[in-house]
């Protein structure tokens, strides 16, 4: 179909960073094919239910549990819901598998957009501290790049996004480009009045979020109007998504093929030139394969897709992947740990309530192992996010007691979890299976990852701090739980492809531009050589439009 | 290697209209819809379906707003029940239902859906307190089914709480004194 010269680069995936490529890339003047293997989903037109009350969602918003356990049985962890669940992977028909006594939530969305569309939108940015711990404690793979290689990116993504917050310098959490941060409540400002001063040394601060608080005319957004229904699109344009922020920039510039139901299988690859020359791409309802030749890709598919489709382009008859000469490939793949929850009541205010749903909340900075703490058992560290609210009465009883009961709201409560950090291990991996294939053909990929005892240690700190930190702030009935662990609940799993500065250690050099083939950038979650214990994102875009800006430099220069 | 989809093409051909409804899933390489009209088969006898729906107004009657029955609750359950529900859901309402109605024609010589709202609100009482086989356990899920389909219903959005389609603005220090119903999420 595609004639040889159709294209300069090709985009696989529209995610945060497929998006993010598609624009740099044809705002820098190349052709590009953005493939996604989800269906389209257009900004506003395919927002089915953006400002529908919940009467008028199917199932009142509910999932059916027959559907769940027969087709969203892993998506029912990602936050699925009748609102939302066009922008999901159906599990049944894209399966994929783990030994006996591991788990893996492989999470996925099902729609051009990506996660982009469904995701929590915190933003923050990763400090010095976590592009130096590997190298410093000698875990994992040495970060080729510092946090001043990547500040100037994150400043250039942040002003276009719109990413609300407060300024606090501090070192382990550095400032973005903020508009005004969304308020806190009268409560959250209560809890952080008493626990800064009861924790030295503690912060609780304003949620950093892709949400904005000012309008963006240029783009076409509007600022957030408090729906909180985020998760079904948003017509508003008022978070980011590449709906309504990188794919209009990219189409705007004429440049922009976008192409869904399109299935990357493998990239074609020639030994003798060191280039990927093609992407293998399957018709998602035809199932017709063919070959679109590239110049340049930009490989985003997400961080275990990338992964799976970089295992799959195999040396003929080897089972080896062109593109792990350095035996890393599938290697030190990593997620936050979480699932450890701490809740509290809070005393008084009762004349105050909240007006409007707040997406977001408020965020405890990582403590742990910052500004020289020693001795705590072990590496790294967590942050917490929360909020504090006010629910409706519970019934008690029934009839028109019980219905009247209900017409008010009980006491402040504040809850918050908590998100660390997981090390690189190299023997948590992802391979593909050497039988199951899936209905395109593609072996299926699976999981071997597990915490250890590092991050389930972290947890129970966690725990511990939180429950020590609210008690000493003056909450009362301050309670806490904690879950199963299951690496890729938290959907944050990153790595599988590192960067790194030696290509016998690493599948990327410090451009995410692949040891193995100079015209092929990794640019999600996959090039990770550590997670740090912020939502990373954010980081994503900023190592993108990094290595679209190289990317495009060496292109002109003749260099790839 | 064996193609799963042809092997079930066979076996879904031979069933025809009858086909077991998972069994048409695992064929189809559609992604299900969620089928939002009447419940594709019976979940209650004439007799519950009558008993449902009078217990529904005794949990939420009209007062100054409608009540359940005017919310359309009796059918939400009955719909919930029959797709939204795993099979096993369905026996303790079941249980408690067939429970109730015995204790009515032998305490009061009637149908439960028959018996005066008094008789029934006793009936309720017996259940909540876990007086009647399966009773507490019947009582914390009926009770559950109404207040989902009530607070999710229109009546239940828009009348007797209030519903903020497009709040524009956040204030997290809003005068508690100015709220006269609870928010809609």
């Amino acid at each position: 179909m595609a004639a040889t010269d159709q294209f300069d680069a090709i985009v696989i995936g529209s995610g945060v960073s497929g998006g993010w490529a598609a624009k740099e890339l044809t705002e820098k003047g190349l052709r590009v094919l953005m493939l996604d293997r989800g269906v389209m989903v257009e900004h506003g037109a395919d927002y089915t239910y953006d400002g529908a009350p919940p009467y008028e969602i199917p199932a009142r918003n509910m999932m059916p549990r027959p559907l769940v356990k027969s087709d969203y049985f892993i998506a029912t962890h990602g936050y699925v819901s009748p609102s939302n669940q066009k922008f999901y992977n159906n599990d049944r028909l894209n399966p994929y598998a783990y030994d006996e006594g591991e788990k893996f939530y492989w999470i996925r969305p099902g729609a051009v957009g990506g996660k982009s569309l469904i995701w929590g939108r915190w933003s923050f940015r990763w400090g010095p501290e976590d592009f130096e711990a590997n190298k410093r404690e000698n875990i994992g793979g040495e970060w080729p790049i510092g946090y001043d290689d990547l500040a100037p990116w994150y400043d250039y993504v942040e002003n276009y996004v719109g990413v609300s917050g407060s300024r606090e310098n501090l070192p382990q959490l550095p400032d973005s480009q903020f508009q005004p941060p969304i308020p806190m409540n009268v409560a959250e400002k209560w809890v952080k009045e008493r626990l800064e001063a009861s924790s030295p040394g503690r912060k609780l601060i304003h949620t950093r979020l892709s949400n904005m608080t000012e309008d963006k005319p240029e783009q076409g957004r509007s600022k957030c109007q408090f729906r909180a229904q985020c998760g079904r699109g948003c017509s508003f344009g008022a978070y980011f998504s590449t709906q309504a922020v990188t794919l209009p920039a990219a189409r705007a510039t004429g440049l922009l093929t976008l192409r869904s139901d399109a299935v990357v299988s493998n990239l074609e690859y020639d030994p003798a030139t060191k280039r990927v020359t093609g992407v293998r791409v399957v018709d998602a309802n035809t199932k017709q394969a063919e070959i679109i030749p590239a110049r340049l890709v930009f490989l985003c598919a997400s961080a275990m897709a990338s992964t799976q489709i970089l295992m799959n382009s195999r040396i003929p008859g080897t089972g080896r992947s062109h593109f792990d000469n350095s035996g890393t490939l599938g290697r030190y793949v990593m997620d936050h740990i979480f699932r450890v929850d701490i809740s509290g009541d809070i005393a008084g205010m009762t004349e105050y309530i909240e007006y409007g749903r707040r997406p977001g909340g408020v965020y405890i900075p990582r403590f742990r192992n910052v500004g020289g703490e020693e001795g705590i058992g072990f590496l790294r560290g967590y942050g917490y996010q929360g909020s504090a609210y006010r629910s409706p009465l519970p019934p008690e009883g029934f009839g028109a007691s019980m219905k009247h009961g209900m017409r008010g709201y009980g006491p402040w409560k504040f809850g918050m979890g908590a998100f660390g950090e997981c090390l690189p291990y190299e023997d948590n991996h992802v391979s593909l299976h050497p039988d199951k294939v899936d209905r395109f053909g593609i072996p299926q990929m699976r999981f071997n990852v597990t915490f250890r005892d590092n991050e389930l240690k972290m947890m129970s700190d966690a725990q511990t701090e939180g429950e020590r930190m609210l008690r000493a702030a003056g909450l009362t009935n301050v309670t806490s739980n904690r879950r199963e662990h299951v690496p890729g609940d938290a959907i944050h799993e990153m790595g599988g492809a590192r960067m790194g500065a030696d290509p016998r250690q690493s599948v990327l050099n410090k451009w995410s531009q692949a040891h193995d083939a100079a015209n092929l950038f990794v640019t999600d979650g996959a090039q990770m050589a550590s997670i740090s214990c912020v939502n990373p994102s954010l980081t994503f875009m900023a190592l993108t439009a990094r290595a679209a800006d190289y990317a495009v430099k060496q292109l002109k220069a003749g260099a790839i | 290697m064996i193609d799963r989809r042809d092997a079930l093409a066979g076996i879904v051909a031979m069933f025809g209209a009858t086909l077991f409804a998972p069994i048409a899933r695992a064929a189809s390489v559609q992604v299900a819809v969620i089928d939002t009209g009447p419940p594709s088969s019976a979940v209650f006898t004439a007799g519950q379906r009558v008993l449902v729906s009078a217990l529904s107004d005794r949990v939420i009657p009209t007062t100054d707003t409608p009540g359940a029955i005017a919310a359309e609750v009796p059918q939400f359950i009955e719909k919930l029940l029959a797709d939204w529900a795993r099979p096993e859901d369905k026996q303790p309402i079941l249980a408690g239902l067939d429970a109730i109605e015995a204790r009515s024609r032998r305490d009061y010589k009637v149908a439960a859906a028959d018996a005066t709202p008094e008789q029934q609100d006793a009936l309720l009482t017996l259940a909540m307190n876990d007086q009647l086989p399966g009773g507490a356990d019947f009582f914390d899920k009926f009770r559950q089914l109404v207040i989902t389909g009530y607070y999710t219903s229109e009546i239940g959005i828009t009348q007797e709480r209030e519903y903020l389609p497009v709040p524009g603005k956040y204030d997290g220090a809003y005068p508690y004194a100015n709220v006269t119903k609870v928010f809609s999420s």
